[in-house]
């Protein structure tokens, strides 16, 4: 064999073994503080799927049965759920075997805490379910629209464009609002006006063009590389290149986007909710009951600060595993806290 | 004549803390500048060249960099200063010229006006319209035409040359007396390369001014350096006077470089030709981009015009060299040869059959018969696949081969090219330049093709990894009876590898013929510019060169 | 430069046309209930239901309901049949508190998030950064609804530092004006503030690499002068645009703050007709909030080009 042309040993080669994957795993093991709030995700969502288990063997109460002219036995005395003049109960902790753990919610005297437990599973299945969607649907129309370019381009853009120009949630109010009060009623699908489904496609809708616009401009640019032109010479026609050769080099800013996707989607659903147009009755969620706990915010503001929180701590610690999740995958920006477009604040965000 | 030195450096050293660990970029560099002399300082990429000449001015500073050593500026100690300190001296005693012009320049200001902020920055009291007409002399004493006009345009409004002149002006603004110009005529075209280092030797001359000259491109040494520090990995590892550097080298690592440099006027490898009837004809092929504007709905206004008629043919076995500047057409033609990008008019036959309006499935199984090597080791393989993977996509795609029998074929390849059989599971990332060009071009041969294209393939490599790469070229081309389009801007590698060589210029092929024919004796103006501006590393011929054309 | 304006407005045109047919779409034409009994909301009595069939035209072709629906709000003819009231009069009614809310919020959230955005650049790593970091992401995450309760819940019921809601108009107090305001701004503020100081962060630290910047010291230019006059300027520019977007979708979105805090605006006249299902001024707001939506995109667009001379004066290199 040609000895001349052996490749010289003292060129420098780069890098750490392993492949992107592997690296960026590493690199996320490191951090401490993506993994610590990664935890408390975990923890809530266990929380919440524990709601049936709590329900039945602690409280002994369904979230929408209400307790209005009952009365708790507590050591021997007796109190009222609701009192006379409204107020409900206050949190009873332990004293009542777990019952009431957090009190009553108003008026209608329901158990706080499984009602907390039961809105934290609907919270997170929407925030979920309704970012699957999104991701999926905006990398579709991101690799459409970037590469085949042209009409379709065109045509998928100016679509895009004009959902865009809503504020995300005024869009989100119309649709709810509309859709709560008939259901929706296309051909094969039919759903009531608070099926779980309505809340879950309107938003998973609504953040499609935050998803897609951003991801079009990088297949843009993914696509005029080299190697993308390499397959091509081979003879790849459109799905392979799409698919094969794009695709796994969005992948990290896709898991990205999802993260934070569902970071943001529970937070326009607990808006919508709270504002009566997202989850509607008999189901619960965060957001609605931080709407119906604000009637009582000047006599028991826990009923909205507690839900309230709760949002507040799986945002947040979503948002700090997705920045980390961010760092591992992507560490040329390690020392910058991306915030450009398209994994950002949509405008329009309720306020 | 014994003068003081303008600048004295002593044992430098530069590191850095990256991720991944401390990076020991300059690793114990002394040098003196003498007043009036341009010295040049030589290095492949990773040598620490370019760090040095930033560390004079403190622009390396930072958090991460530890910097021990001593730069002297007659009598000023500049590593220790303070920051106010060498505002002082930036600008105003040493001057910086960079790689890039245009991303040099801040591109929302006028030229003028960020020329006429240098100089308000240190004549404190100089009036604004004082400023800019010193700014409008700076311009005309560059050479740039109408100077007085072109003060108030935006850096994008200049075209390349233009604009490393007008940084050179700024640099020169409040006539320090040091000039340094880092990898100056790099970004640039060969053609404007041969005016701006004349630039350069004329302000020296006239100006007394002594200039460290930074750049890996030897040629462009030999043209204008009085002395020479040649740098690896951090250290000099030797230094002289010119002639002593190119004739009477001593350091091993000196020789290797002088050796890889492709000369121009070298005689290429003997090669046994056998050729035969055209594998590929291209007649009067057009590639038209139309550009559009207008109110609300685009119109087409005008057309650029990247391939406007070009006829060539190449024989089957033989190397056809195509030489041209950015913006020649090259590229386009090349693509549109492969039919990656539909010709606008015109044909291109390949083993008599005509390629032009083929749809994608008629093309598909052509397409075995002729491949691409192309010209970015970064961008040419996708970073998320395996090698093996890469490799082997060709035989998967037209339905060659599968499983073992695939991976044996794949594994076969990469040894062939220099590589070994258990990189198979390797990611890019993982690999140099010049072995991400390796395995570009095993995945190019796996096919097994007739025809390979060659954009580039050598030109961002550094310069001791050309050779190799050139010479794998030429060993497979003779094991496996390729033949070779060899697209490139440096007509000295071309001339190297090619049988026959054409000319390409704003989408016309302006010449054609034999190798040695086009590069001895040139018939048309453009190609004799070409060869005229390209840098010759050797210092007695550059003399030569110059005393003829009167520009010694 | 001339060129772009127009067709950017031209696009402004053609999308809000196309916002409006959605809207109309919406409100109109979704499958599943009948549209007049939606708009007659809670007081759907047959009689009612057949009068709005006929001022709508919801009997009549689309083409035809949907200019029959564009007729309307253009004209100021919408009438909420809960309130029994003129929708487009009330919404101008609301312009005051609104726009008091928008612009005072913009001013704070503005210049703390370029403030915090511009400290955590320039120390970047170290551990004021850290904080600010911390401290934006929490703001982020934080929902608009919490806030305003903690607030209320401390700061006004229990504690009566502050008034519980309502608007004062500037013209009667501009004393209890502020009182009533300073709450709502805040809570906005704190949203925006952690957004806006981590994308200055991101832009700033892009721009301290470039090139440019480099010549710019080289030159010896002093630092204060290189984080002003070519740091700042760069970095500013994405800021800038994207401020015009946020702006103009908060006009029409206010709708939380507003119902939160009882501000007489725009917003809360949505939060109220939401409560009551009350569609037709959801539908003249959400035309409304569109169109500033819309506007200030093209306003954003146009300043943008404005200020990159590449795009201003074309690119031809002579």
């Amino acid at each position: 064999m040609a000895v001349a042309s052996e490749p010289n040993v003292e060129e420098a080669a780069p890098a750490a073994a392993g492949g992107p994957w592997r690296l960026a795993w590493r690199r996320l093991r490191r951090n401490r503080v993506a993994l610590a709030f990664l935890g408390l995700f975990f923890l809530i969502v266990a929380f919440s799927l524990a709601a049936p288990l709590w329900a039945d063997n602690v409280a002994h109460t369904g979230p929408n049965d209400t307790h209005t002219l009952e009365k708790l036995e507590v050591n021997g005395e007796k109190r009222e759920v609701v009192n006379p003049s409204g107020r409900p109960i206050g949190a009873q902790w332990f004293e009542a075997d777990g019952k009431f753990f957090l009190g009553a919610d108003g008026r209608l005297g329901r158990d706080e805490m499984v009602r907390l437990m039961y809105g934290g599973r609907t919270s997170l299945l929407i925030g979920f379910a309704s970012a699957l969607i999104t991701t999926i649907l905006g990398t579709l129309l991101a690799l459409l629209s970037g590469y085949y370019r042209g009409w379709t381009d065109t045509v998928i853009s100016r679509g895009l464009d004009v959902v865009w120009a809503f504020p995300v949630v005024l869009l989100g109010i119309s649709l709810g609002l509309t859709l709560a009060v008939g259901g929706l009623d296309i051909g094969p699908l039919h759903l009531s006006g608070s099926s779980i489904w309505i809340p879950i496609l309107i938003i998973g809708g609504v953040m499609v063009p935050y998803v897609a616009r951003p991801l079009r401009g990088e297949v843009l640019s993914l696509r005029e590389k080299e190697f993308v032109e390499a397959a091509e010479a081979q003879g790849a026609g459109a799905m392979r290149v799409m698919f094969g050769e794009l695709l796994p080099n969005l992948a990290s800013t896709i898991i990205i986007f999802f993260t934070l996707n569902i970071a943001n989607n529970m937070l326009l659903e607990s808006t919508l909710s709270f504002l009566g147009v997202g989850v509607q009755p008999p189901g619960t969620s965060w957001g609605t009951m931080v709407g119906s706990g604000f009637d009582l915010i000047s006599t028991a503001p826990q009923l909205s600060l507690i839900p309230g929180t709760m949002i507040l701590l799986t945002v947040l610690s979503v948002n700090v595993f997705g920045d980390g999740l961010r760092d591992a995958l992507d560490p040329r920006s390690k020392l910058r806290l991306e915030a450009h477009a398209g994994i950002a604040e949509p405008e329009g965000t309720a306020v | 004549m014994s003068a003081a030195p303008l600048l004295t450096m002593s044992d430098l050293r530069v590191s850095f803390n990256t991720q991944s660990g401390r990076v020991q970029a300059v690793d114990g560099v002394s040098l003196e500048l003498m007043p009036g002399e341009v010295l040049a300082i030589v290095g492949e990429s990773g040598s620490g060249k370019s760090v040095t000449a930033q560390t004079i001015l403190g622009l390396t500073r930072s958090p991460n960099a530890e910097i021990t050593g001593s730069a002297q500026l007659g009598g000023q100690e500049l590593l220790s200063a303070s920051e106010r300190e060498l505002q002082a001296v930036r600008g105003a005693r040493i001057g910086m010229v960079f790689q890039d012009p245009m991303t040099s320049f801040n591109p929302v200001y006028k030229i003028g006006w960020q020329i006429a902020e240098a100089i308000r920055a240190h004549s404190g009291g100089t009036g604004k319209s004082e400023a800019r007409e010193r700014a409008v002399e700076l311009l005309d004493s560059v050479g740039i035409p109408k100077a007085a006009q072109r003060v108030d345009d935006y850096p994008h409004q200049f075209s390349g040359g233009m604009r490393q002149r007008a940084m050179i002006a700024m640099a020169l603004a409040l006539k320090p007396e040091i000039l340094i110009a880092d990898e100056p005529t790099t970004a640039l075209d060969v053609t404007v390369q041969a005016q701006i280092l004349a630039l350069l030797e004329q302000l020296n001359r006239e100006r007394n001014l002594a200039t460290i000259l930074i750049t890996h491109d030897l040629g462009v040494v030999a043209e204008i350096a009085d002395r020479v520090l040649v740098m690896h990995n951090g250290v000099i590892v030797e230094r002289g006077e010119l002639d002593q550097i190119f004739y009477s080298p001593a350091d091993p690592y000196t020789r290797k470089l002088l050796d890889a440099v492709v000369r121009i006027d070298s005689a290429p490898p003997l090669r046994t030709r056998r050729v035969s009837e055209p594998l590929l004809e291209v007649t009067d092929l057009v590639k038209h981009f139309p550009v559009k504007r207008g109110l609300l709905i685009d119109r087409e206004v005008d057309r650029v015009r990247a391939v406007d008629g070009v006829s060539l043919s190449v024989r089957q076995g033989e190397t056809l060299g195509l030489v041209g500047e950015s913006g020649s057409g090259k590229s386009t033609l090349s693509r549109t040869i492969l039919q990656l990008l539909s010709p606008s008019a015109g044909s291109v036959r390949f083993e008599g059959r005509e390629l032009v309006g083929l749809s994608r499935r008629q093309m598909r199984p052509l397409r075995r018969q002729m491949q691409m090597v192309f010209q970015d080791p970064f961008a040419s393989l996708n970073p998320r696949k395996r090698i093996g993977q890469i490799v082997g996509e060709p035989l998967r795609l037209q339905g060659e081969a599968r499983g073992g029998e695939l991976r044996r074929e794949v594994q076969g390849l990469l040894e062939r090219v220099g590589l070994s059989a258990e990189h198979y599971d390797r990611f890019p990332h993982e690999f140099s330049g010049g072995q991400r060009q390796r395995i570009g071009i095993a995945r190019a041969l796996a096919l097994r093709p007739k025809l390979i294209i060659a954009d580039e393939p050598v030109s961002a490599l550094d310069v001791s990894i050309r050779a190799q790469i050139l010479d794998l070229l030429s060993e497979l081309q003779a094991e496996f009876g390729l033949t070779y389009l060899f697209v490139a801007h440096d007509i000295g590698v071309v001339r190297h590898v090619s049988d026959r060589i054409a000319v390409m210029h704003e989408g016309k092929i302006v010449e054609q013929g034999p190798a040695d024919q086009v590069c001895e004796r040139p018939q048309d103006a453009y190609t004799k510019t070409l060869l005229a501006a390209v840098p010759i590393p050797d210092p007695r011929e550059a003399r030569a060169r110059q005393q003829a054309l009167g520009t010694a | 430069m001339g060129r772009f304006v127009i067709r950017r407005l031209g696009g402004m045109v053609a999308v809000l046309f196309a916002v409006s047919v959605l809207t109309f779409l919406i409100f109109n034409v979704v499958p599943g209930s009948d549209p007049a009994q939606r708009m007659a909301g809670k007081n759907a009595n047959p009689r009612l239901i057949a009068s709005i069939n006929e001022e709508w035209g919801f009997n009549d072709s689309l083409p035809q309901q949907y200019l029959t629906m564009m007729k309307k709000i253009f004209s100021g003819d919408v009438i909420s049949y809960e309130g029994r009231e003129n929708v487009d009069e009330r919404i101008v009614e609301g312009i005051p508190a609104t726009f008091s809310l928008c612009i005072g919020a913009a001013v704070i959230w503005m210049f703390f998030g370029i403030l915090f955005g511009y400290l955590s650049a320039v120390r970047a790593g170290g551990l004021l950064d850290r904080v600010l970091t911390i401290v934006a992401v929490a703001g982020i995450s934080m929902p608009i609804f919490l806030l305003g309760a903690i607030f209320l819940s401390y700061l006004t019921y229990k504690t009566e530092i502050f008034p519980s809601g309502g608007y004062v108009e500037f013209g009667e107090s501009p004393l209890e004006w502020l009182e009533h305001l300073i709450l709502p701004w805040t809570t906005l503020a704190i949203l925006y503030i952690g957004f806006y100081s981590r994308v200055l962060r991101s832009s700033m630290l892009d721009v301290m690499n470039e090139d440019y910047v480099r010549t710019a010291r080289a030159k010896g230019l002093g630092e204060r002068r290189v984080m002003s006059r070519h740091v700042m300027r760069n970095s500013l520019i994405p800021i800038i645009t994207l401020f015009g977007l946020d702006f103009g979708a908060l006009i029409g979105g206010a709708i939380l703050i507003e119902g939160i805090f009882s501000l007489n605006g725009i917003g809360q006249y949505a939060y109220e007709s939401l409560k009551n299902f009350d569609l037709p001024p959801v539908m003249a707001i959400v035309m409304f909030g569109a169109f500033f939506v819309v506007l200030f995109n093209a306003l954003v667009d146009i300043a943008y080009a404005w200020l990159d001379p590449r795009i201003r004066l074309g690119t031809e290199a002579r």
